[in-house]
């Protein structure tokens, strides 16, 4: 019965969390400065935005697929929804409001492009989003005639760094993100797909599903989350931008396969996702406070990255021993 | 003699389960035992332990008298224990010689010694009377040509103990008939082999002895000579079995038919196919491989995209273009290849039995557990299926038991017309009974059943009708007073001898 | 595809050039079009070719600051087609140098700009080792903004450097000037450390360092839209009073910022005239004139007093 409850926690996200928890642990020993409240605060913080990316990255690497658009996909939403909220025409609620669904829009929009291209024509999607990568990049400069917008009004600057008892409301609702992505992954029937699909699309259509269908909604979901992300970074640093968000993808992708989910699809889940983000967010944090070099940063960071996936495997393989 | 192989009292357990418990056998130099048992008999695990794959808790293992104790496959291969597996482990882009001789190429310095090499592979082909050019790129043969390659492999260094796993599995008669021959010669190499097959008639054709293992213990070693079929089944199953196939005479379909394709044109294949099935009604559907059986079957369900025709049900004409919309008209399929088309074999029994009805198992887009459960727990009950829980992944399920959960799926979407393709295939004795039982169960609840076998005689066991497809059309319809075997292959072969 | 679809967009342009005729034909080869600063450039070199009205301008840009390959290439399609002139802004100081040796040998009057080419790649390649650049100091200009800010906290004050890119020219460029600062004055340097010339990047990095180094009183960021990112770590920390930032480029969002007081100042190179200088600068060579080696193009800080002004 304990081997049991052993090999459940190992199975579950837990094992990818006890990683999590000794990089904390070994930080907050060695760096004083790492507990500080003030701090983990500030973690929080810089780990929301691509928590959000790496909620939508999930649902697509879910099913086998792969998005590399989410970076430029992202600056393309911060400049829709930029121009948008910086037309003094408009009152600042109404601004706002029009600001979110812009953003969305341009992010369903991308993300229906590369589900119905890649499902229509049948092209790995590692190929359509990489051409939807250039497009979205190339709309944002032209559409921004490649300038940054940052007159926002202050209203919507202010909501940025509001915190609830140290948490920062920006960390709130990428939580409240993949708790929702959570509960649709695991209780719905569209979950249910999501994973059926990702671990044999066959079997799923031979049983009268629409396949195309979810693989192309998955896609839109991806763009979705990073049309929310999009209106995080602005709430965060108050800027559009057309060259922002480059190699965004990467540490999205990095998120969710650190947090366990299999590149090949089936196999993961939202809660892994929010770790691993977690684990690349206390990575970036707790190695410069350490002193390291920027090179020494990239190197460990590297590093770190591999032994967390070979750790997973370790733990599948043990948990299998376990049984 | 000393037997060339000779294990005593191998035991090997995992957590929770004794694979193995004391089994000894042995195996004389030129002599072919074949060895048998139900999925999950132990089979498996005996031939790792000698393959050096794992290692037993217990017991000695002896190859010429001398102990042996293989470390690692590597050893095993060395002291020249040969194994031909089920799926091939053939490279398609090298050539037929690269193949066999993958393992120990032979080089002059640091290069391929390509003339030395399909010099020797040329060799061990005529040895086998293989007609087979060595410059072949294995990709380019049939499934026989691979599985004889395989074999051609195995026997191309030192090879004292041949273990072939179901190597008929995938082979037309006439094809393991040329496999047989080539154990025979082997045999007289003085090469023992260890023969392992659901087939049960094919033993009679090279086996020398047999042993029967179940529940991981030997029970019984006999003279295959002086041994029959049914004493063989009730040792593997270990109960009595009334007849190999279960026929219910007192059901017989009504008139009313609810099924009927009308000038159905599959794609690439030009002659119209149509056929009608009655409520109740158990219609088999025989043939040669390529006769296009599950190719109908594909088009109908709107698996694959059909050149034209109708199809009706209850009378109705109905449109088919996806397996959405079969499903949606009462159509299942049980697809031939169960691991990738019919199972999510990474999710749990309960995921896979409701795949088919989600709508079932849910209410307003969410999943239900409970109705799941519910739902899964029926089935496992009501066709048998062994597994701890409705939780337990299908990869852990044996074959017979994933086919059960692959019916149990349509059972649950309680489709009224059920198309089988290759039910039984690569499943035990035991669980091909209790399929066709099932069988009957279903017709006894008025559905319409069609059943593509390659299995001639399992369909005339459990068909009242059976439809002959000759090389896309349909040469022939046998009702079951006049079944016999020739008449059927005389259909059968109708059109490749115009 | 990315290169593909650029050379395609570059034949498109030159078969445009094509027919325009006799006048002289200018190859202008960019870095990134996607930096603001690129951009206003590339603005500024049309509107001159426009309203000058002797020669026929053809611009080509890349799609990221490193995209070594494209420029070459451009650089070959400019030589294939016999231009008169190449005006170029290298993405890597030495794996440019072979093309320019090529368009040298062709007879095309090539100048660098915005990044000199590295002395030893020119001296290897048998071209002159002060090979013609037209552009601003990157170095004088990181030092006088460094300077600047010196000058307002005072000997021995606390500072972090932002870098660019680690390997990029014009982030090492930035960061000497920052560093003649830091002897200069004899600032006390707690990090020098990247954020690859990204938003998001140095407000991260910043908001830590601002966890490990809470008595900073100077940020120095070799570009603006880092600036950016270090600006909004301050306002988050509330420590945005305290603690003053200076850029490099001059973009409108850090207008914006130094008018309000958040930011004390950043350099302007004068971006849009940059390329356009370059330009009339062959065109005196061309004409005659005998120019090599550096020809310098103004730098300035800008600070709030420049708005005031206005």
């Amino acid at each position: 019965m304990t081997k049991k409850r052993l090999s459940f926690l190992l199975m579950s996200e837990a094992g990818i969390g006890l990683v999590l928890v000794l990089l904390c642990l070994i930080f907050a020993l060695y760096e004083p400065n790492f507990r500080k409240p003030n701090n983990i605060s500030n973690i929080f913080t810089q780990i929301s935005i691509n928590t959000v990316i790496s909620v939508g990255m999930t649902f697509v690497i879910l099913l086998g697929g792969i998005d590399l658009s989410v970076g430029s996909v992202l600056s393309l939403c911060t400049i829709l929804a930029g121009l948008v909220i910086s037309n003094g025409d408009l009152s600042v609620p109404m601004a706002i409001i029009l600001a979110i669904l812009a953003s969305l829009a341009g992010g369903i929009v991308c993300g229906l492009f590369n589900g119905w291209v890649s499902e229509r024509w049948r092209i790995p999607s590692f190929v359509v989003t990489l051409g939807m990568l250039n497009i979205a990049r190339g709309s944002a400069l032209s559409i921004s005639n490649s300038r940054t917008i940052f007159n926002f009004p202050r209203a919507f600057n202010a909501v940025g760094t509001q915190s609830f008892f140290g948490i920062p409301l920006i960390f709130l609702i990428a939580l409240a993100i993949v708790l929702v992505g959570h509960f649709v992954l695991s209780y719905t029937v569209f979950g249910r797909m999501i994973y059926g699909i990702g671990n044999n699309e066959e079997a799923v259509r031979l049983s009268g599903h629409n396949v195309k269908f979810y693989k192309v909604t998955a896609f839109v979901i991806c763009g979705m989350a990073v049309g929310l992300a999009a209106i995080l970074y602005m709430l965060r640093l108050n800027i559009a931008s057309p060259i922002l968000g480059v190699g965004f993808e990467l540490n999205a992708i990095a998120a969710v396969v650190i947090g366990g989910t299999s590149m090949s699809g089936g196999k993961g889940s939202l809660i892994g996702t929010l770790i691993g983000a977690a684990i690349m967010g206390v990575l970036t944090n707790g190695l410069l406070l350490v002193g390291l070099s920027d090179f020494a940063r990239q190197i460990v960071t590297g590093f770190i990255i591999v032994a967390a996936v070979i750790l997973d495997t370790y733990r599948v393989k043990l948990s299998h021993m376990l049984e | 003699m000393t037997p060339i192989l000779e294990l005593k009292n191998i035991s090997k357990s995992y957590p929770g389960v004794q694979a193995l418990s004391d089994v000894s056998l042995t195996l004389a130099k030129g002599e072919c035992l074949a060895l048998l048992g139900e999925n999950g008999a132990g089979k498996s695990t005996l031939i790792k332990a000698v393959c050096g794959f794992h290692h037993a808790d217990s017991g000695e293992m002896y190859l010429d008298g001398q102990p042996y104790r293989p470390l690692d496959p590597h050893a095993a291969m060395e002291a020249g224990i040969r194994v031909v597996y089920q799926e091939f482990n053939l490279l398609g882009y090298l050539s037929v010689a690269e193949n066999i001789f993958f393992d120990n190429l032979p080089r002059r310095g640091p290069l391929v010694d390509y003339r030395r090499l399909y010099r020797e592979a040329q060799a061990v082909l005529d040895r086998l009377g293989l007609d087979l050019n060595p410059r072949t790129p294995v990709e380019l043969l049939g499934v026989a040509q691979m599985q004889l390659v395989e074999i051609a492999k195995a026997i191309s260094s030192r090879c004292r103990v041949l273990i072939l796993d179901e190597p008929t599995a995938t082979l037309s008669p006439k094809d393991s008939g040329r496999l047989f021959e080539i154990v025979r010669a082997l045999k007289a190499d003085g090469i023992g082999v260890v023969f392992i097959s659901h087939h049960l008639k094919e033993i009679y054709e090279v086996a020398d002895r047999l042993t029967v293992l179940r529940n991981g213990e030997v029970v019984g070693n006999r003279n295959v000579a002086t041994t029959k079929i049914p004493e063989i089944v009730s040792m593997m199953v270990g109960r009595d079995m009334d007849a190999e196939y279960p026929f219910r005479a007192e059901l017989q379909p009504n008139q009313k038919v609810i099924f009927e394709a009308r000038d159905l044109r599959i794609q690439g294949n030009p002659h119209p196919i149509s056929f009608s099935l009655r409520e109740g009604e158990s219609l088999g559907i025989s043939g040669l491989v390529g006769s296009k059986r599950t190719e109908t079957l594909r088009a109908i369900f709107g698996a694959d995209p059909k050149d034209g025709g109708e199809v009706f049900i209850d009378g109705q004409q109905v449109d088919i273009r996806s397996p959405r919309d079969a499903v949606a008209s009462g159509l299942s399929l049980l697809t031939e290849d169960r691991k990738n088309q019919g199972l999510i074999l990474d999710m749990p029994v309960f995921a896979n039995v409701t795949m088919a009805a989600l709508d079932k198992a849910s209410r307003h887009g969410l999943m239900r557990r409970n109705l799941e459960t519910e739902a899964a727990d029926k089935y496992i009950d009501e066709l048998g299926i062994r597994t701890p829980s409705d939780k337990q992944l299908c990869r852990n399920l044996s074959g017979g038991n994933q086919q059960k959960v692959v019916v149990a799926k349509w059972l649950y979407r309680d489709a009224r017309i059920l198309f089988f393709d290759e039910p039984t295939r690569g499943i035990d004795v035991g669980a091909k009974y209790e399929i066709y039982l099932l069988l009957w169960r279903l017709l006894e609840r008025g559905k319409g059943i069609l059943v593509v076998s390659s299995d001639l005689n399992e369909l005339m066991g459990i068909c009242h009708r059976i439809l002959v497809f000759s090389a896309g059309t349909i040469a022939g319809e046998v009702e079951r007073a006049d079944f016999s075997q020739e008449r059927i292959l005389s259909y059968a072969y109708q059109e490749y001898i115009k | 595809m990315k290169k593909t679809f650029l050379a395609v967009l570059a034949l498109c342009m030159f078969s445009v050039g094509a027919m325009a005729g006799e006048k002289p034909v200018v190859g202008l080869v960019m870095k990134s079009l996607a930096n603001e600063f690129f951009k206003t450039m590339e603005e500024g070199a049309r509107k001159f070719a426009e309203e000058d009205g002797t020669f026929t301008l053809i611009p080509v840009g890349m799609n990221s600051e490193t995209d070594i390959d494209t420029q070459v290439n451009a650089m070959e399609n400019f030589i294939t087609r016999g231009v008169d002139m190449i005006i170029l802004a290298p993405a890597d100081s030495v794996g440019l140098v072979p093309s320019v040796k090529k368009a040298v040998d062709a007879g095309i009057l090539v100048l660098n700009f915005d990044v000199t080419l590295d002395k030893q790649a020119l001296v290897a390649n048998d071209l002159p080792e002060d090979f013609l650049f037209v552009g601003p100091d990157n170095e004088e200009g990181s030092e006088r903004v460094g300077d600047f800010m010196a000058a307002k906290l005072g000997s021995g004050a606390k500072v972090i450097i932002i870098e660019g890119n680690p390997g990029a020219d014009n982030a090492k460029q930035r960061k000497a000037g920052f560093m003649k600062t830091v002897e200069k004055y004899n600032l006390e340097l707690l990090e020098s450390t990247t954020a690859h010339w990204e938003t998001e990047e140095a407000n991260t990095v910043m908001t830590n360092l601002l966890t490990r180094f809470p008595d900073v009183q100077g940020v120095m960021c070799a570009n603006d839209s880092m600036a950016l990112g270090v600006v909004k770590a301050l306002e988050a920390a509330g420590r945005i009073n305290d603690i003053d930032v200076v850029g490099f480029d001059n973009i409108g969002a850090c207008q914006e910022l130094i008018r309000d007081g958040k930011m004390l100042a950043t350099v302007d190179q004068f971006g849009p005239e940059m390329a356009a200088n370059a330009i009339k600068v062959g065109f005196r060579i061309i004409g005659g004139e005998k120019l090599d080696g550096w020809i310098k193009t103004p730098v300035a800080v800008v600070s709030a007093q420049d708005f005031i002004r206005k």
